[in-house]
């Protein structure tokens, strides 16, 4: 049996963002996959030691083009906890309506991308004509269609007026509809259905095992979502559901996106409906008080966390971001083991990736020359002295 | 005197030259079909209506750096893109665009268009093989796999029409329907249509050159002249592929009032914006699930035409 | 197959691209774009220099204000986040709608006025 290495990446016209896998392949069926991160390092973290608080808004929002509202709620909730400070009410569902009108821009987006990747190019041209609209809506509340940057400390800083509701409200309309028709084209669709029906399968136990999240999860039956188990803002006031479903495969996780975006415009009209008029941000000294904070939400693709430190200075001491995608890496390993090379850009597109969020630590001593990369055991047994708990 | 009409009949009209304005203008007629499908425009700027973009996109690969790799075999590599154009050429003097073909017809020259056919996949096999690159080997792989479902129901399909119409010469054939075949054979026209899709390796049988996976299967490593001439060997294919419907299954080049040409040209046409249709509606299938597709339904469904062509035309004939 | 109607239907439909730059799309009200500074209202404070995430404003010495600086903008820096106009205490520098701003040469990406 000879197998061969077929390298996608870091340039291959499926992928968006510089990555590469080195897939070891028996013929057309994927024996082992290895991934190799770390292309799109840009030092954000070591950036954010660099700017001052107010500045790391901005910085963090630029992490990830399409997920960008949810790092910067992120990043907003974790040093508002330092502050210790409660934004009002009004900038809470503000905030809402934001974050789940990034999460319809960012699932139809996928859609588009899921069939660019299946050879569907029609399927993403309509959906990508349909995502303008919601670009439009979210320029008229802002000022610019991909990052709104209305997060500040303390609240929001641009306000729904009367006037655009209605605007609002009839752009939903329009986008619930043709949302419910691509769903009947993902149901229906023999193409579709042949290349993401049992495709890509990760059992509810290996999504346990690998800590799967957001999506890839919740397509295993895996009840996890971070607006139901640790709600911020103001998530526990609005009814909506939580979306799963257990086919376990590609096809799943398409699903679970779609009726994830039924649910964000249910959300956001309900948000519209429940907000009073007041105050949309409070005013916060320029340095937040000594501690440390850490924030989650539930970005697009899964749960995202912020953690924050500071030592009383101007710039933060350290702020550390784990994004979802990292997460999934693992659990993508191993949905792929097993598949056709066809197969590999619906697999890796159904996780939803965005490199530009992950990042890899490696040590490097120069002295000595030697570079080394610490394995899962290794990093708990580092904690555990840490923390001083026993090992 | 009959040597230069025959000439001109061969380099120029509806020879050559001919054949290529047709490839160019099908080319165009596919993309703003496709774009209109997908609410876009198409190719605008370049001729009124962007009619010139086939022709400014070949002039520029043209244009562009030679680039032979070193490991490839370059007696195949620098070859097979003259042969990748030759075959369709040659085949197309076979069909019957103004009522006679370029060269004569003799009986049984549907097989030899169908044998040239065959011979394009060997092309575009050692094409990739000659490579030597990872994408290119798996795409021509794929296109040795994909060529081995399509072939039979394609065959089987024009054998129907030849053994309803009694001859196997593509001229008597497309001159001899008082009523097209597309009426008394439509199951044979589907799996044609189906066939013909996949012999020409578009969406969705477009598995050897696959762009979200193996980045452009077996046309990889081919860059500047060399591409420009595959890509016009595709455009011939398509012309080559829709003139041989036309002549088997719409009754090529008669109709009333215009001359037999554009009769011919006409349907053409429609058989293209037929494929530009199918090519929007579907996802790329994978090369087992093709294979298995077509063994399982296009097969079947063209040996059932085989059998129904016993009965076919028989309600007509009691008329 | 799921489409086939859908897809025909488009045949017949116009194309929503937008022929740009000969059609363009209409920008909302609150588009952040080029910057336009009201040097009389300028008091020389800073604050925009100091509170740019992106490094893209610089003071420059003037004798329009009491301070003796105002600033410049630094249009191929500028991220267009709008903080220096949140910040300003004069509402001396608004973000208008206009946002061709690409050209072949940096040293005309420099915004200075007065």
């Amino acid at each position: 049996m000879s197998y061969y290495q077929v390298p996608i990446g870091p340039q291959h016209p499926a992928i968006k963002e510089a990555f590469q896998f080195n897939f070891i392949l028996d013929g057309e069926v994927i024996v082992d996959v290895k991934p190799r991160l770390g292309f799109v390092h840009r030092g954000i973290e070591k950036g954010m030691e660099l700017r001052t608080w107010v500045q790391g808004i901005f910085l963090a929002e630029r992490i990830c083009g399409i997920c960008n509202v949810p790092h910067t709620t992120c990043y907003c909730l974790a040093v508002e906890k330092l502050y210790d400070v409660d934004v009002p009410e009004r900038a809470k569902y503000l905030r809402i309506i934001i974050n789940e009108l990034n999460r319809i821009h960012s699932h139809l987006l996928w859609i588009g991308v899921l069939g660019m990747e299946l050879g569907f190019h029609t399927l993403f041209m309509y959906v990508w004509r349909d995502r303008e609209k919601v670009m439009d809506l979210v320029e008229m509340i802002s000022g610019n269609r991909v990052t709104p940057s209305m997060n500040c400390i303390g609240g929001v800083v641009y306000d729904i007026t009367p006037e655009m509701i209605p605007i609002i409200k009839r752009n939903l309309d329009n986008l619930e509809e043709r949302t419910k028709y691509y769903k009947s084209v993902l149901e229906e669709d023999p193409s579709i259905r042949a290349r993401t029906v049992d495709v890509g399968v990760l059992s509810t136990d290996k999504a346990l095992d690998l800590c799967a999240v957001g999506p890839t999860a919740r397509a295993s039956n895996v009840k996890s979502d971070v607006r139901f188990d640790d709600p911020y803002t103001l998530y526990d006031e609005i009814d909506f559901n939580l979306i799963t479903y257990d086919t376990c495969d590609v096809w799943g996780r398409a699903m679970v996106r779609v009726d994830e975006t039924l649910e964000s415009i249910s959300v956001v009209r309900q948000a519209l409906d429940k907000m009073r008029p007041g105050p949309i941000n409070v005013k916060v000294k320029r340095i937040p008080p000594v501690g440390e904070a850490t924030a989650r939400v539930e970005a697009p693709r899964g749960e995202l966390l912020h953690y924050v430190k500071s030592d009383g200075k101007e710039t933060p001491y350290r702020a550390k971001m784990r994004t979802p995608t990292l997460a999934n890496i693992p659990s993508l390993c191993e949905m792929l083991k097993g598949y056709h090379i066809a197969d590999i850009p619906a697999i890796v597109a159904s996780i939803d990736p965005c490199y530009c969020c992950t990042e890899r630590v490696m040590f490097i001593d120069p002295d000595k020359g030697k570079k080394w990369i610490w394995s899962y055991d290794e990093l708990r047994n580092y904690s555990r002295k840490y923390y001083g708990v026993g090992v | 005197m009959d040597n230069v009409f025959t000439l001109i009949r061969i380099f120029i009209f509806p020879g050559l030259l001919f054949l290529s304005i047709l490839a160019f203008l099908f080319e165009w007629i596919d993309r703003k079909a496709y774009a209109r499908f997908q609410n876009r425009i198409g190719p605008l700027y370049a001729g009124p209506s962007g009619i010139l973009q086939p022709i400014a996109d070949f002039i520029k690969l043209m244009g562009k750096e030679d680039i032979t790799p070193r490991y490839v075999d370059t007696l195949i590599f620098n070859n097979a893109p003259i042969f990748a154009v030759a075959i369709p050429f040659f085949a197309s003097l076979y069909l019957p665009m103004d009522g006679s073909p370029i060269l004569p017809s003799f009986e049984g020259d549907v097989v030899l268009l169908l044998t040239l056919m065959t011979l394009y996949t060997i092309i575009v096999f050692i094409a990739g093989w000659a490579s030597t690159n990872r994408f290119s080997t798996v795409g021509a792989a794929r296109a040795i796999l994909q060529f081995l479902a399509y072939e039979i129901p394609m065959f089987i399909s024009i054998a129907s029409v030849a053994v309803y119409v009694g001859s196997t010469s593509l001229t008597y054939i497309s001159m001899n329907q008082p009523v097209p075949m597309i009426l008394l054979q439509p199951i044979g026209f589907i799996v044609f249509i189906i066939s013909m899709q996949a012999e020409l390796e578009r969406i969705p049988f477009d598995i050897p050159e696959a762009e979200s996976e193996i980045v452009a299967g077996w046309l990889t490593e081919y860059c500047g002249p060399k591409l420009a001439f595959l890509r016009f060997a595709e455009d011939l294919r398509l012309v080559f592929c829709s003139g041989l419907a036309t002549a088997i299954f719409l009754a090529g080049g008669s109709g009333p009032i215009l001359p037999p040409v554009v009769w011919f040209v006409l349907k053409m046409i429609f058989v293209v914006l037929l494929s530009s249709y199918i090519r929007s509606l579907f996802a790329r299938f994978r090369i087992d699930q093709m294979v298995s597709g077509c063994w399982r339904y296009l097969i079947p469904l063209s040996i059932l035409q085989l059998i129904l062509t016993r009965f076919v035309g028989v309600g007509l004939r009691w008329l | 197959m799921a489409m086939i109607r859908e897809v025909f239907k488009h045949l017949f439909k116009r194309p929503v691209t937008v022929k740009y730059p000969f059609e363009k799309t209409p920008t909302a009200d609150r588009y952040r774009g080029k910057h336009e500074f009201y040097v009389d209202r300028c008091v020389g404070c800073g604050l925009c220099a100091r509170e740019c995430p992106a490094l893209a404003i610089e003071l420059v010495p003037s004798d329009k204000n009491v301070n003796g600086r105002i600033p410049v903008f630094y249009l191929d820096r500028c991220i267009f986040c709008g903080q220096c106009e949140r910040i300003c205490p004069r509402a001396a520098i608004r973000l208008t709608k206009f946002y061709e701003l690409a050209s072949p040469d940096r040293k005309t990406l420099v915004y200075s006025a007065g």
